[in-house]
């Protein structure tokens, strides 16, 4: 009898040791963390507003379930295979700053205990707490940083679900070869002839450069000409110099990677010089910012820009719709590039999660690995969500594409951007040539 | 032949934006051997003058400039009185930190107030618009009224230093600050009076600027960089080398212009390899260094 009490005293205390051991695994039933770092303040803080309401209404629709959104993660409450644990976010405001991010990633990791992290916009900052997360062996996904180099340095625990710059700059010349092929809308064959000749002009630190290597490179895979291409400093105070060096060589398309003040600057100097060019082409940046938008006014009538999401994306997926309407009643806003996407980030965040079945950075890691969302549970345009296991892209998403839209005067007078690429998707007449000046 | 043409006449046109930009720089410094280094700030809240005034009242930015003078002239005066006469007492190193200090305050004053982002006009007579001359020559209308205002106020400068007895003042308390106030000069006056001058000049610029260049509260260091070479090319305090040396200046920014032209005109292939506009503002510095080298007092340095 009392060997039997003494063999129960003896279980009990192994089981409650064994609980004191690994308490995460019994909380984590209950909440699950996740350290979302963005730039809340500084001069990105626009986005970083967008960026948080993005994240915290997929929180939201995770962690309740609605019977009314066609998606996975809105038919449960919570994560369904953890016994419905609730999704708690963590936000941390890195100001743009990559040394402070990498700060607040170590805080959040030793501090919060948190068991994953989404972040960060600027691809500087990702480059640092990506390094972090590493070091630490936490899982880190990111959803809006497009500088190639980040899924080029073999981690283990970093995936990203957006496209980077070489599918954008891709994207450009297929565009361009479908319009040879006469498959943009509205606009018949055009000889190849009348868009081979190239002039670039992209901002000088690492994206720009990046993306101006990038467009010699595929121009000499589908056979276009580039015939002057040049860096120029965003801050410059002036460009004429750059436009007329520009126009001497009489290019038939002007591309273009800039921030708001260049980008502005650039056009209206393009505008002053008269400038001809068929196509007039943005990498995303300043050419999708509002201010560009309201300064130009009329004269951006036919600009192309690059662009992961636009409202009107809602037109061809229901999901998206749905998913907009309900960030419009949050914030007043349409979901844009920025928001559009994080909501995407934490959305995969979620179902690593439901699949994983446990918040085990090692279970992580391998239903990252193996994840496979399809393109009706997004709302961006994209093919689905897969990542690359293997290769010199480790960790990306290869089913992402970019759109490329074009501003246009919509019926009540105001300059809207629509969707001319993918062609399937488009959801106007294409204007071609751009109209003079 | 067109890119040369076109080159040289937006380069002379740059330089006298950026010369008028120098002037209040060049004033200040003359009048009391005080480097301003708010200056990029004076210039910014003289674009966001010209930006908020022409939107409340619906005017044409290029009406805007009288009440950027005046902004500017109270803030110049405001500067001195509240804050740089006491630095005048400290030692050197107490000027050149109060000025950084006060670059500071007001750029953060504007982030509060103004907020980060981007802002431009939108509308207005000059926005936009250009005079096409032929032969390549193309003029934007924005700039050539820069230009013409900064000759304007150089001349009006001038006159005033050189014509008026208020300008031998002026430059009586910039010579020998003791002996004149020895003579009856008000020289608290004239030092006031200097910085709002200076900063009138420069928020003048800043509302004529903002036709063409978007505002945000960083912009001023910009600018700012290449006035500090303007005034230091011209010779620091000297009124008529600020204008030359920013006609100059003006030109090295279009030495990629003339570059393409050698490449054109004689046909020279390598030369198309050289990224020259990525070096667009190195040269500035190259021309800043070299005159620092061989001639530290500026083209027109008058005061040793």
């Amino acid at each position: 009898m009392r060997s039997c009490q003494k063999c129960a005293r003896l279980l009990l205390s192994i089981v409650l040791l064994i609980a004191l051991a690994f308490p995460s695994a019994v909380l984590a039933a209950e909440e699950i963390k996740i350290g979302v770092l963005y730039p809340l303040t500084g001069g990105a803080a626009a986005a970083g507003r967008e960026l948080r309401a993005g994240a915290e209404l997929a929180a939201e629709i995770a962690n309740s379930a609605m019977a009314d959104i066609d998606m996975n993660m809105a038919k449960n409450a919570g994560i369904k295979s953890m016994g419905g644990a609730k999704i708690t976010l963590i936000f941390k405001d890195h100001e743009g700053n990559p040394t402070l991010g990498a700060d607040l990633a170590k805080k959040l990791i030793l501090d919060d205990k948190v068991h994953g992290i989404l972040g960060c916009y600027h691809s500087s900052v990702t480059k640092t707490v990506s390094a972090v997360a590493e070091q630490y062996g936490i899982p880190m996904i990111n959803g809006s940083s497009t500088s190639p180099e980040l899924t080029k340095q073999g981690f283990k625990w970093f995936w990203r679900t957006t496209p980077h710059d070489v599918y954008f700059t891709k994207d450009l010349f297929e565009f361009l070869k479908g319009m040879t092929e006469g498959k943009a809308k509205g606009v018949k064959a055009v000889p190849k002839k009348d868009i081979t000749n190239l002039a670039s002009a992209c901002e000088k630190t690492e994206w720009g450069s990046a993306v101006s290597e990038l467009i010699e490179k595929f121009s000499k895979d589908y056979g276009f000409n580039v015939k002057k291409s040049i860096l120029y400093a965003a801050k410059a105070t002036d460009l004429s110099s750059e436009v007329r060096s520009l126009n001497a060589v009489k290019p038939d398309a002007m591309l273009f990677a800039s921030y708001t003040s260049d980008a502005i600057l650039m056009l209206k100097t393009l505008k002053e010089q008269k400038v001809q060019p068929r196509i007039i082409w943005g990498q995303d940046a300043g050419f999708e910012t509002p201010e560009f938008r309201t300064t130009l006014g009329d004269s951006i009538v036919g600009v192309l820009t690059r662009t992961v999401f636009l409202p009107k994306v809602a037109d061809v997926k229901p999901v998206a719709g749905k998913i907009n309407a309900m960030y419009k009643a949050k914030t007043g806003n349409d979901l844009s590039g920025a928001s559009a996407r994080s909501f995407t980030g934490l959305q995969t965040w979620v179902a690593v999660l439901e699949q994983a079945g446990s918040t085990k950075p090692d279970a992580i890691q391998k239903a990252a690995n193996s994840i496979n969302i399809p393109a009706n549970q997004l709302v961006v345009p994209w093919g689905g969500i897969k990542f690359a296991t293997s290769g010199d892209d480790m960790g990306q998403n290869i089913l992402g594409t970019g759109l490329i839209g074009q501003y246009q005067k919509t019926k009540d007078g105001k300059v809207d951007l629509e969707i001319v690429y993918p062609f399937d998707v488009a959801t106007a007449n294409m204007v071609y040539p751009f109209p003079k000046f | 032949m067109d890119i040369l043409l076109g080159s040289l006449v937006s380069g002379l046109l740059l330089g006298m934006v950026l010369a008028l930009v120098a002037l209040g720089l060049t004033i200040i410094f003359g009048m009391m051997d005080i480097v301003n280094f708010a200056h990029g700030e004076f210039l910014m809240l003289g674009m966001y003058t010209g930006l908020l005034t022409s939107q409340a009242t619906g005017l044409d930015p290029l009406f805007t400039l009288p009440v950027a003078a005046l902004v500017g002239f109270l803030l110049g005066v405001l500067c001195y009185n509240g804050f740089v006469k006491y630095l005048l007492r400290g030692p050197m190193i107490a000027q050149l930190l109060g000025t950084f200090g006060l670059m500071l305050f007001l750029r953060n004053m504007a982030l509060m107030f103004f907020g980060a982002n981007d802002r431009s006009l939108h509308t207005g007579i000059l926005v936009g618009k250009s005079f096409d001359i032929g032969s390549g020559i193309i003029v934007s209308a924005t700039k050539l009224a820069v230009a013409v205002l900064a000759v304007l106020s150089f001349v009006a400068i001038w006159l005033l230093m050189n014509r008026t007895r208020l300008g031998k003042a002026l430059t009586a308390t910039a010579l020998n600050r003791q002996g004149a106030r020895y003579m009856g000069i008000p020289t608290e006056r004239m030092n006031a009076l200097a910085w709002g001058i200076g900063g009138g000049s420069v928020t003048v610029a800043g509302a004529l600027i903002v036709n063409f260049w978007a505002v945000n509260p960083y912009v001023g260091l910009t600018f700012t960089m290449i006035a500090f070479t303007v005034v230091a090319l011209g010779g620091f305090g000297s009124v008529p080398g600020a204008f030359f040396a920013g006609l100059v200046v003006g030109l090295i920014t279009e030495i990629p212009g003339f570059w393409d032209f050698f490449m054109i005109t004689f046909d020279i292939d390598w030369m198309s390899e050289v990224p020259m506009t990525s070096f667009k503002y190195m040269w500035i510095y190259v021309a800043y260094f070299v005159i620092m080298v061989v001639r530290p007092r500026g083209l027109f340095g008058w005061k040793q």
